[in-house]
């Protein structure tokens, strides 16, 4: 297969990928153990401890200090990296990436240098009839889980303890089990991406059309009327592959700032600056087959300029076409108690706001009906734990954080001091949230309930980018093909691999072309290549910022020194930490080369923790004294495992932390 | 590796020689190449390694 082809079958991720081929997914409960000790896990992306620290000595997270009081608390030791996918599987798991395998958000096909999602793979159907312009699957195809490893509830299923687990992130598709899981972080949109928004605008030209995570879409209003189409997946019953597409039309009030909305069986009216709630819309791809999604219409403006967004199209959890949940009703049971909810993996939009199509206050807005949905769906699932294992996680402590750093932090290169009276409270509103949630889960579970409050890692600055390639280049670890060409490609067209010995991508992921793995690989496995890991190992945690004089990568870790399991060799040949205030820079995600070494991070993403494991643990709070002197991530496996009587299988590396 | 000439209009090629000397680069030659190269590679990545990008840069973290 040539590289082209495997970009064409790439395509194809998450798109349709369920249609025709059935999911092996759904099984029944079957009759369960009550247990007599309960456990409830509340899992909150990115809550740091040291700002978790400092709210609490100003008394505004009562619920927080009142656990620890009964209990404990520590700082939590991270994943290297400490990436969200990364991090949840070695919770979910008790291994290091060694064990489960999942390395980084992206990883990298060695045979063509090409980026690839690290958490799941899509196949399209292996059998196939074709009549006419239709292509119709007979059999294959699916979505696999790339995470090894055995998942916790795994284990306690095969001890007859049930377990509801809610959206726990790098679950997508959920693993087999006959527990209640539904999946969270990882699980694409109807596009089979991360989240693509749709914007319609009659002032198209003044906004970038390349950016990431939208489709801008020029419109004009001709007699109070636009005429626009909403993108859906690619239809792959036809030969020619088409992008299916909806047809709607907005009818605009030509004295008051209001529009009427016809998309298929809907009319609605909203009013500028109004969001229209969730509405069902049905992709046709053949006359028996179609793919239902759901999404939200947002009239931001009316006059001068027409602007209307249409959020990323999640999957319709009544009638998902993608394994949503184990068992398959348990979404269907969601979805009829609350109606249509966000499915997608990370369910606020951050690229709109990244990429000025949304301000502030309609990201806060809708991230609200993000965190309104996981307070109901938190006290349903609280009403109904009266046995076994509740995990529940939220998203919106990590996104927010993400996005409004720079208003807490007046060294960030966009600190803006009037968007900061705004809203800078935005980040500890939302730990006063996260307490709020806690204080209702205390409220609700009895006496002798279990409780862990964690999160995956912390957050820090992230002020300064380096391009991690062109750090390479300049010292001579990356080659060119054409110099002058510098910083216009991505996946590394323009890299000569002959000449090459090293190269980024992802994260924090640094592989040398190795001879025999890679396919143009030069660098010979054994002392060879141990001696330059070494090498630039040592030079990047020497390499300083010249505009700041500080340590741009605090560690940069060799893997096989870091990890243990069956999946090593899968490993990236150094996982770079970087310091406080630093990071990757954007480009070098996706394998581009920009000129200069290192860059301000001038985007709104402002705050992160990609960094080193070490600059941002995660918390743990509990009501038990925790014995570990430095409890970890994957020491909670076995940790919970042991609570109900369990002991850990050999492959987790963690210990319990709590004395027997 | 082999080597073809293209026949420019006088006035096109003049232009060209006065940007490409404006722009750095270090003949006309390497110039035409570049636009012709930016140009062949949008058409090249319309329906593929566009997409990709698309999809990964919805993650947040990338860009």
């Amino acid at each position: 297969m040539n590289r082209r082809d495997f970009i064409k079958l790439g395509l194809t991720t998450g798109s349709l990928l369920a249609i025709g081929s059935g999911s092996n997914l759904v099984t029944q409960i079957k009759g369960r153990q009550e247990t007599r000790t309960k456990v409830l896990v509340l899992g909150f992306d990115g809550i740091d401890p040291h700002l978790a620290q400092i709210w609490m000595k100003e008394g505004l997270l009562p619920h927080f200090e009142k656990l620890r009081q009964q209990g404990d608390f520590s700082p939590l030791r991270t994943s290297h990296p400490p990436q969200s996918p990364v991090a949840w599987s070695n919770f979910i798991t008790g291994c290091n990436p060694g064990g489960h395998a999942i390395f980084d958000f992206i990883h990298r096909d060695p045979e063509n240098y090409i980026p690839i999602f690290s958490a799941s793979r899509t196949e399209e159907a292996s059998k196939t009839l074709s009549i006419g312009n239709l292509v119709l699957p007979l059999s294959g195809g699916g979505v696999e889980q790339l995470r090894k490893g055995k998942a916790f509830w795994q284990v306690l299923e095969e001890h007859d303890v049930p377990a509801t687990i809610f959206k726990i992130p790098s679950n997508y598709p959920p693993v087999s089990t006959e527990q209640k899981t539904i999946s969270g972080m990882g699980t694409p949109d109807i596009l089979g991406s991360y989240g693509i928004f749709n914007f319609y605008t009659t002032q198209a030209a003044e906004i970038d059309a390349d950016i990431g995570g939208g489709r801008i879409h020029p419109v004009y209003v001709i007699g109070n009327r636009v005429e626009a189409k909403l993108p859906g997946p690619t239809n792959t019953f036809k030969k020619d592959r088409p992008e299916s597409t909806i047809d709607f039309k907005v009818f605009i009030d030509p004295e008051n700032p209001v529009a009427k909305i016809a998309i298929q069986n809907h009319e609605f009216i909203l009013k500028e600056g109004e969001w229209s709630g969730w509405k069902r819309v049905h992709f046709n791809m053949i006359p028996t087959q179609s793919v239902s999604g759901i999404c939200m219409f947002y009239l931001k403006q009316i006059r001068p300029e027409f602007k209307l967004y249409v959020s990323p199209i999640n999957f319709d959890p009544a009638q998902a076409a993608i394994p949503l949940s184990t068992p398959k009703s348990y979404a269907e049971e969601l979805e009829e108690k609350f109606g249509p909810f966000f499915t997608k993996g990370l369910p606020a939009d951050t690229s709109a706001l990244d990429n000025d199509v949304l301000d502030e206050a309609e990201f806060l807005q809708q991230d609200d009906f993000v965190l309104e949905e996981r307070w109901q769906m938190l006290d349903y699932h609280l009403d109904r734990f009266d046995s076994g294992l509740l995990f529940y996680y939220v998203s919106s402590t990590d996104q927010r954080q993400h996005m409004f750093w720079r208003l807490i932090d007046k060294e960030h290169p966009v600190h803006d001091p009037l968007l900061a009276s705004k809203y800078g409270d935005t980040i500890k509103n939302i730990y006063i949230e996260a307490d709020r949630m806690l204080g209702k889960a205390m409220e609700k579970v009895d006496k002798d309930t279990i409780i862990m409050v964690m999160s995956d890692h912390g957050f820090t600055p992230f002020r300064r980018g380096l391009n991690l390639n062109t750090w390479l280049k300049e010292n001579g670890y990356l080659s060119l093909i054409n110099s002058w060409r510098q910083g216009q490609d991505y996946f590394f067209e323009n890299t000569n691999w002959s000449r090459t010995k090293a190269y980024a991508y992802g994260l924090n992921s640094l592989y040398i072309n190795q001879r025999g793995r890679e396919a143009e690989g030069i660098v010979s496995a054994g002392p060879d290549k141990e001696a330059l890991v070494r090498e630039i190992a040592r030079k990047l945690e020497e390499f300083k910022d010249p505009e700041t004089g500080d340590q741009v990568v605090l560690r940069a870790h060799i893997a096989k020194d870091i990890y243990k399991g069956l999946y090593v060799e899968e490993a990236p040949d150094i996982v770079v930490g970087y310091n406080r205030g630093y990071r990757v820079s954007w480009a070098t995600g996706l394998g581009r080369i920009p000129k200069p070494v290192l860059e301000n991070n001038t985007e709104k993403w402002s705050g992160d923790h990609c960094m080193d494991p070490s600059v941002i643990p995660g918390i743990l709070f509990c009501n038990r004294k925790i014995q570990a002197p430095s409890p970890a991530l994957h020491d909670l496996t076995p940790t919970i495992l042991r609570l109900f009587g369990i002991e850990a299988p050999k492959e987790m590396i963690g210990k319990a932390i709590f004395s027997a | 590796m082999g080597k073809a000439k293209i026949k420019l209009d006088k006035d096109l090629m003049d232009k060209v020689k006065k940007f490409a000397e404006m722009a750095g680069y270090s003949s006309a030659e390497e110039f035409v190449s570049h636009c012709l190269e930016k140009e062949i590679a949008k058409l090249e990545d319309s329906d593929s390694e566009e997409e990709i990008k698309k999809k990964l840069k919805g993650l947040g973290y990338i860009s």
